[in-house]
């Protein structure tokens, strides 16, 4: 992860040399290529506008939300469908906090993910002296990994609410990939804008966290989400009936 | 009497499929309670019951006088389970799970780990991964019986086990008792639920049919008997027999079934040259016909 921050850094100075000639290209693009590739019509040349459209709207929660998924996917219903689980539970140790203990792994590990991926991308910005502050990085990556957690919870909750884990991340792929459609043509499809506030890539993508911070509301958006599927989470496994 | 496990009218449905029904029973302190019944009886469904993997549609449960439900946790301190269908944590070794099983339950001493490990002559630092199911099921039994609850609860626990680990499992059984400790186990074998248990329930289509002493059990015990004589016999000699059944004669064997002591036949048998005796251990539904022949209801 470290090294894979580093190298998109490293591909900085290229696409800044090559700028002019990228520009033309976007602009003769499709308005609806140019958000599908996370383009907000920021400048490429630019270390936020190249880092937002090589790394943060697109790379990065992809990889997060795969990781998120499968971790979240496999909780429960992993060890349900390896048949492990009631040896597990047979030691006097309440569900919930079986769960809890999950979820918390689920927490260190993309806490691990998104530091690793910032420290490669401080090594990168130092390296090829791009000109961008800690913090914004800091602010980008931290909004990546709420987003992706989001969905790592959704598939938590129905890998407790069915004990499946192929259904759980089937589930909380097809939202991410909803989702994320549903953000980029309503960049596009005015018929669509109006909707646009429920894709939880609206509230990674649109504030712009690299350039801007990160914004309250937006955060409350995610954390909103992942408390809510959380919560489902624990009350559908403390209820329901475990599969051999 | 103390008694360890009540149910009371406890009742699973999976939907329309039927786990077990109106299940009433008691399991006293200190005796091994054999659930006996052929597959599909409903004996896992009531074990996991009891240990609150899944919830009674209707009716209740109680260990050691706690809801088996709300006080689930509380409970299980005091229990060692071994599952029906046993899974263990395949990337680690036999060791290393049984370590992590014995942190998780806190308060395991493990000279008694190594101790029992010893008995079942289990190699703890091989990979899960690689042993057969025989050595995994070594597994299930250390961390069972690992922390010496006062109740045991055994699913099928000698299914997979060699003849030789067999009779380390009835000793295992037999010191458990002698310590005080109780046991639920649940078999399809009938032999070896006479062998290890006080009491049987025996179960079948989601119906406890009969609880009995193992002790009058064998008093009624019947099974298929052949004796091989050195030269043909008369059918009539044994046929009035109040004890056997089915008197067949083949030239010089002779086949029945006996229920009840044997002492009657072997003395009529005695008469004759006999070259050989073979006894055939009735299976389960047999037994179910001949001692509880009324399951049509159960079966509806
Ligand atoms: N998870 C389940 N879903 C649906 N039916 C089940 C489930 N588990 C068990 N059953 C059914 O309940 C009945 C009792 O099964 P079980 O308790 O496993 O029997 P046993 O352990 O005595 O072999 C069987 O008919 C079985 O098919
Ligand atoms: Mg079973």
């Amino acid at each position: 992860m470290i090294l894979f921050a580093f190298f998109i850094c490293a591909f900085f100075p290229t696409i800044q040399e090559s700028a002019a000639e990228l520009e033309t290209y976007m602009a003769n693009m499709p308005e609806a290529l140019i958000a599908a590739f996370g383009g907000t019509g920021s400048n490429i040349a630019s270390p936020e506008g190249y880092l937002n459209v090589e790394f943060f709207s697109m790379m990065l929660p992809m990889m997060f939300i795969i990781y998120a998924i499968g971790f979240g996917g496999g909780v429960i219903a992993g060890e349900e469908e390896a048949g492990t689980l009631d040896l597990l539970l047979a030691n006097p140790i309440p569900r919930w906090r079986v769960l809890l203990e999950k979820f918390l792994a689920m927490v260190g590990g993309i806490t691990i993910l998104s530091f690793m991926s910032w420290l490669g991308l401080v090594a990168g910005i130092y390296v090829y002296n791009m000109n961008i502050g800690l913090g914004q990085l800091a602010a980008a990556t931290f909004s990546s990994a709420l987003l992706s957690f989001s969905f790592g919870v959704i598939a938590l909750a129905v890998s407790c609410l069915t004990g499946r884990r192929g259904i759980s991340m089937g589930i909380a792929t097809a939202l991410a990939v909803g989702t994320y459609l549903l953000y980029v043509l309503a960049q596009v499809a005015k018929s669509l804008e109006k909707y646009q506030k429920l894709s939880p890539f609206y509230y990674h993508l649109a504030p712009d966290p690299l350039a801007n911070g990160l914004k309250l509301g937006d955060m409350a958006f995610f954390i909103g989400t992942i408390v809510v599927f959380l919560a489902i989470s624990f009350i559908a496994f403390q209820r329901r009936d475990l599969a051999v | 009497m103390d008694i360890v496990i009540r149910t009371e009218g406890l009742t699973k449905y999976y939907g329309k499929t039927l786990g077990i029904t109106d299940l009433n029973l008691e399991v006293k302190k200190g005796e091994v309670f054999g659930c006996l019944g052929p597959n599909g009886a409903g004996k896992t469904t009531t074990i996991r019951m009891l240990l609150d993997f899944i919830h009674p549609t209707r009716g209740k449960a109680t260990i050691f006088g706690l809801d088996t439900h709300k006080d689930n946790v509380k409970i299980k301190r005091c229990v060692g389970y071994l599952p029906g269908e046993l899974e263990l944590y395949k990337n680690l070794k036999g060791g290393e799970f049984l370590r992590h099983f014995a942190y998780l339950r806190g308060g395991v001493d493990w000279k008694h780990v190594q101790e029992l490990a010893e008995r079942l002559d289990f190699d703890m630092s091989k990979p899960i991964r690689s042993l057969s199911s025989g050595n995994k099921h070594k597994v299930g039994l250390i961390q069972a019986f690992m922390h010496k609850p006062e109740l045991l609860i055994l699913d099928e626990p000698t299914v997979g086990l060699d003849p030789l680990m067999q009779q380390e499992f009835y000793q295992m059984v037999h010191e458990a008792k002698e310590q005080g400790q109780t046991l639920f186990i649940s078999s399809h074998i009938l032999p070896e639920v006479e062998r290890i248990c006080d009491r049987v329930g025996f179960i079948r289509r989601g119906k406890l049919i009969e609880v009995e002493d193992v002790s009058d059990l064998k008093k009624h015990a019947f099974r298929q008997i052949e004796i091989h004589f050195a030269g043909s016999v008369p059918k009539e000699e044994f046929e009035n027999l109040s004890v056997v059944r089915d008197v067949m004669v083949e030239d010089s064997v002779l086949r029945f079934t006996v229920a009840g002591p044997l002492d009657a036949v072997i003395k009529a048998a005695a008469k004759f040259e006999v070259v050989n005796v073979i006894s055939h251990e009735p299976n389960l539904e047999d037994i179910f016909l001949t001692y509880y022949g009324g399951d049509e209801n159960a079966a509806s």
